[in-house]
């Protein structure tokens, strides 16, 4: 949310200059036709910035849908129960008996099919690429039917849920057409069996879209294990979800520790934090470099009318209504720029792309998705370009002396 | 030559002008150095040559899977083979997680024969202590300085894949070639499979040197078929190789560094462009003037050229200044979060495809007005004021 | 005297698109070496047109021109500039000094184009500045002179190759009139200390006044001739 601290100085920014607008006589269309007469500086300098605001709204997105698809995975009246340290399920073992304890827990929801709590299994299998590139690891999720109720975002979208007792499973949408052997009717091969793909859901996009599910059971057995890796559980009441937490830290006895869903998954975002990082820093490298160019084709534009704008002053206008009026000219140029922008920025959207959460080394597929909230930052970004680099010229051009108007 | 100081002078027509232009210029080739230097980084740890007779041996399904110990013996046993080092990745947290290095358990007496090339400078004693010690290891240089470590400090360690806290002391601290190579932690296996009894006989990799790079190929093929059939089937591949699939694990990094290299540099071009069919259209009386003394249409065009030649140039040498100023930085910053670029540099290749770059873009963008200009007839230059 | 240039017949036309829109038609001109000339007309004359021609800037469309014993219409571009390089002097209202460049390498520019080394190209710029009394202004640049003293340094600039012609348009036409006097003073040191040929192209009575023939044209064509009797080369 620091982008909004970048944002800030817009208010009274573009407060003062609107009230500026209305209140002198700023003559705004006089600024707009000179755009038009220096076209070629114009039109390039608005690309450039274009170019700009496009790679800062692409790699918005995908800062976006990196966190998405980790934060928007949980729910705040959920928690995961893992072995204590464990930090990723993969690493994490529950018993049998421990997870007896748990279910019994009064503080758990339950609804007609009974408790709202699902003893999950998470391992990692190989798949290969359904172009043939190769193959990487991704992410099996053994659970019971209460953890597909428990996780209401994701969708049933072709076929049906797995049957626990049979050796079957269901596929997100986004992995059906990447990987070989996923898509409806299609089956796979893993650890000895054959398993067939009797479904295909959705999961908004979150963490569960890069995962394959079956039955607990059925998986645990195939990877001859006694253990579960985790429990979802959720809560009767949200507010007791802290006392739960601190309930299963403090028992000795199990040795777990429970996380709020929400948190669990947020905590994995730090997988995506170098190319978050990354991404900043070229899009304030950019920027700057933005600037500079937005300043350079004012200050030329400024240059080049000395004579107009000491006739304007001759005429009556004042300098802040000169100061007020190159801001805008200055606005005027690269909140085009900034249009442009957002507009090649839909070019991206839809793209899917993947990264490999390293605490799992499995893949995790996510997609661009260019919002208009997203388009909207890109172009007030192109905004606070414009006052940056237009302010020093439309300086220069308010002290511009009545008498230019009569050299030549 | 002589013409020299007419095309510096011209550059300080307008010493605003060229300073911005140079300023945009060279932020832009910065980023560009930077990024592809990061990528260049990163495939040469896909590309070591010192890896070329080494081989990594791992659980077919998953690199998180684990193979029977004894599998080692075999691989001992085949003729190409110099030496065999069972690796766990260990993954153990210091401190903090934020302190992130790399940590394995390993049999530790075939550490330094697997390893020549990056455990170097550890003498026979220490290595005799480090095998002998089961809760001993051996750290690299670069870690060792991070957390002022030094010989006989005890580190200790707590497990995330596996639930035990080692306790360890240090026995020997090596040098590598790489600062990558050097940030990391080597303990001995016993202790890890005497505290999981799940790993009793039970390890993730197998690091194989051959003898030579060219047996390599036919060994992987013979390990591969010979575990086929069993419970544990093997994948193996060259050290590169397997370099590569963690890189490939960083995504389409590559794509998007070269997709916005491309777009920077457009960027630049038409900037530029714009800049200087400004200065030239600003000089269009001075060219018609020269002719008029006369210079050759063809030599205004030169001098024209080589302005812009000379602007951009000073772009991509201010940005290649800035990046060799701060790849220091980079190192620090970006080097903590992904580990191998602990090793940043600046590529050679890279700095030469940016100046290459800026100097192409000095000559298309100033080639079109000045060639106009240029064409223009000398009494309708003299005519416009 | 002998002829130094000779006009046959020069035409010129522009065209707007199809338009043809002709501004000399068949005129015959001849001024002999040393002469000192003065074009004068209304606007629209051809005056201009015809300084143009003469300097090699422009080509007619019709005719024929030598000047300087060189056939002007048997030259091409290049051979034109360098042509202009070694015989032509310019002298503009605007002065058109580089902005960026002192005094002294203002001079310089078209000594460049020779295959001088950078001694003999300091004595004759000096030499040059002497000859327009700026010595003590070498090292200013443009925006640190007065209109006479870039006027001046535009001269020097004119005449540092030695050419045989010097060609002015409107020389005075931004001067003060003490300045406008002195530049005219010194143009006709050079006509008649070192011998200059000079084509001078002006509105204003007082300049052509210092010029010992007036050329009057009208629509393109030569209206009358009117020689100042003056001592001197005719």
């Amino acid at each position: 949310m620091t982008t909004w601290l970048l944002f800030l100085p817009l208010i009274p920014a573009l407060g003062w200059l609107a009230w500026a607008a209305l209140r002198h006589a700023v003559p705004l269309s006089y600024n707009w036709r000179s755009l038009w007469q220096r076209k070629v500086a114009t039109l390039s300098t608005a690309a450039a910035i274009a170019v700009v605001v496009a790679i800062f709204v692409v790699v918005r997105s995908l800062s976006q849908g990196i966190s998405h698809a980790f934060v928007s995975s949980g729910r705040s009246d959920q928690a995961v129960v893992l072995r204590a340290n464990a930090r990723v399920e993969l690493n994490s073992t529950l018993e049998r008996d421990q997870v007896r304890v748990l279910k019994a827990d009064p503080l758990l929801a339950r609804d007609a099919s009974g408790v709202l709590a699902s003893a999950e299994c998470y391992v990692i299998m190989m798949l290969d690429y359904a172009d043939g590139t190769g193959g990487t690891n991704v992410a099996v999720r053994g659970l019971e039917p209460a953890g597909i109720r428990m996780r209401d975002r994701v969708r049933l979208v072709q076929g049906r849920w797995f049957n626990p007792g049979l050796w079957e499973m269901v596929v997100p949408a986004r992995m059906a057409w990447r990987f070989q052997g996923l898509r409806l009717g299609q089956s796979i091969s893993f650890a000895g069996h054959r398993w067939p793909i009797v479904g295909v859901f959705d999961a908004e996009g979150s963490a569960f879209d890069s995962e394959l599910w079956t039955g607990v059971e059925q998986l645990m057995q195939a990877r001859k294990r006694d253990a579960y890796s985790t429990m979802l559980v959720r809560l009767a009441d949200p507010d007791r979800l802290p006392g739960f937490i601190r309930q299963v830290d403090a028992d000795k006895r199990l040795k777990l520790e429970a996380k709020a869903e929400t948190d669990y998954y947020g905590e994995q975002t730090e997988a995506g934090k170098p190319i978050q990082v990354l991404g900043n820093l070229i899009t304030a490298i950019l920027t700057l470099g933005a600037i500079f160019a937005a300043m350079n084709t004012m200050y030329s534009a400024v240059a080049g009318r000395t004579a107009e704008i000491g006739t304007l002053r001759a005429l009556g206008f004042r300098r802040v209504e000169i100061l007020a009026s190159f801001q805008w000219e200055a606005l005027m140029l690269c909140s085009m720029g900034g249009l442009a922008g957002a507009l090649l920025a839909q070019g991206f959207n839809g793209i899917q792309t993947s990264t490999v959460n390293f605490q799992t080394f499995s893949d995790v597929s996510f997609a661009f998705t260019i919002t208009p909230g997203l388009m909207a930052q890109g172009v007030a970004f192109s905004i606070l370009m414009g006052l940056a680099g237009g302010f020093l010229p439309a300086w220069r051009a308010s002290r511009i002396p009545v008498t230019e108007a009569m050299n030549s | 030559m002589k013409y020299l100081h007419l095309i510096w002078r011209s550059l300080l027509r307008s010493r605003r002008r060229t300073l911005l232009t140079v300023l945009s210029l060279g932020v832009s080739v910065f980023l560009v150095a930077t990024l592809q230097s990061i990528l260049g980084t990163l495939d040469g740890f896909a590309h070591n040559p010192d890896s070329a007779n080494r081989m990594v041996v791992r659980h077919k399904t998953s690199i998180t899977n684990v193979l029977p110990f004894r599998y080692g013996d075999w691989l001992r046993q085949q003729p190409e083979v110099e030496a065999v080092m069972g690796l766990q990745w260990f993954g153990g947290i210091y401190q903090d997680q934020r302190n992130f290095f790399a940590n394995f358990a390993v049999e530790p007496e075939y550490l330094v024969p697997m390893f020549k090339e990056e455990v170097r400078g550890v003498t026979e004693a220490q290595v005799r202590d480090f095998v002998r010690d089961r809760t001993g290891c051996v750290v690299g240089q670069a870690l060792a300085d991070k957390f002022g470590w030094k010989l006989g400090t005890v580190v200790p360690l707590q497990g995330t894949i596996f639930p035990f806290t080692p306790r360890l002391t240090i026995r020997a601290i090596f040098r590598g070639k790489r600062t990558a190579d050097e940030m990391a932690l080597y303990f001995p296996y016993k202790h890890l499979e005497e505290s999981i009894p799940r790993m009793k006989g039970k390890v993730g990799t197998f690091w194989v040197r051959v003898r030579s790079a060219d047996d390599v190929p036919r060994l992987i093929e013979r390990i591969d078929h010979h575990f086929s059939d069993a419970l544990e089937p093997t994948y193996s591949e060259t050290e590169n190789a397997f370099q590569l699939e963690f890189l490939k694990m960083l995504g389409d990094y590559a794509t998007m560094i070269h997709t916005i290299t491309a777009a920077v540099l457009a960027a630049i071009l038409i900037v530029t462009a714009s800049t200087m069919a400004m200065t030239i259209r600003e000089r269009t009386t001075e060219i018609a003037v020269f002719r008029a003394m006369g210079f050759t249409g063809r030599q205004v065009l030169g001098l024209l050229m080589a302005e812009g030649v000379l602007l951009s140039a000073m772009g991509g040498l201010a940005g290649i200044g800035l990046a060799l100023v701060t790849a220091g930085a980079v190192r620090g910053n970006i080097g903590t979060s992904i580990p191998w670029l602990s090793d940043f540099q600046l590529q050679p290749a890279t700095l030469l495809f940016c100046l290459q770059a800026t100097l192409a873009v000095g000559v298309l963008s100033t080639f079109i007005p000045a060639y106009q200009a240029v064409r223009r007839p000398i009494v309708e230059g003299l005519r416009s004021l | 005297m002998e002829a130094i240039i000779t006009c046959r017949g020069i035409a010129k036309s522009y065209y707007r698109g199809a338009l043809e829109i002709p501004v000399l038609q068949g005129l015959d001109l001849e001024i002999p070496r040393g002469g000192y000339y003065a074009l004068m007309g209304p606007s629209g004359s051809g005056k201009t047109t015809l300084l143009n021609l003469i300097a090699g800037i422009d080509r007619p469309t019709g005719g024929s021109l030598e000047v300087c014993g060189y056939q002007l219409n048997d030259l091409d571009d290049d051979e034109l500039a360098g042509w202009r390089a070694l015989h032509m002097g310019f002298i503009f209202q605007n002065y058109n000094l580089v902005p960026v460049l002192s005094a002294f390498e203002n001079v310089e520019l078209p000594l460049l184009l020779t295959t001088m080394g950078r001694r003999e190209r300091r004595e004759r710029v000096m030499e040059a500045l002497g000859l327009v009394n700026l010595l003590d202004r070498t090292g200013n640049y443009p925006r640190q002179l007065s209109g006479g003293q870039e006027q001046r340094v535009a001269i020097a600039r004119a005449i540092v190759t030695e050419p045989e012609i010097l060609v002015a348009d409107e020389p005075t036409g931004a001067l003060d009139a003490k300045n406008a006097e002195e530049v005219m003073a010194l143009l006709e040191h050079l006509n008649q200390a070192l011998g200059k040929t000079i084509l001078l192209v002006t509105h204003d009575p007082k300049a052509a006044h210092h010029a010992r023939v007036q050329i009057h044209l009208e629509k393109g064509v030569l209206e009358k001739t009117i020689e100042v009797n003056r001592p001197g080369p005719a």
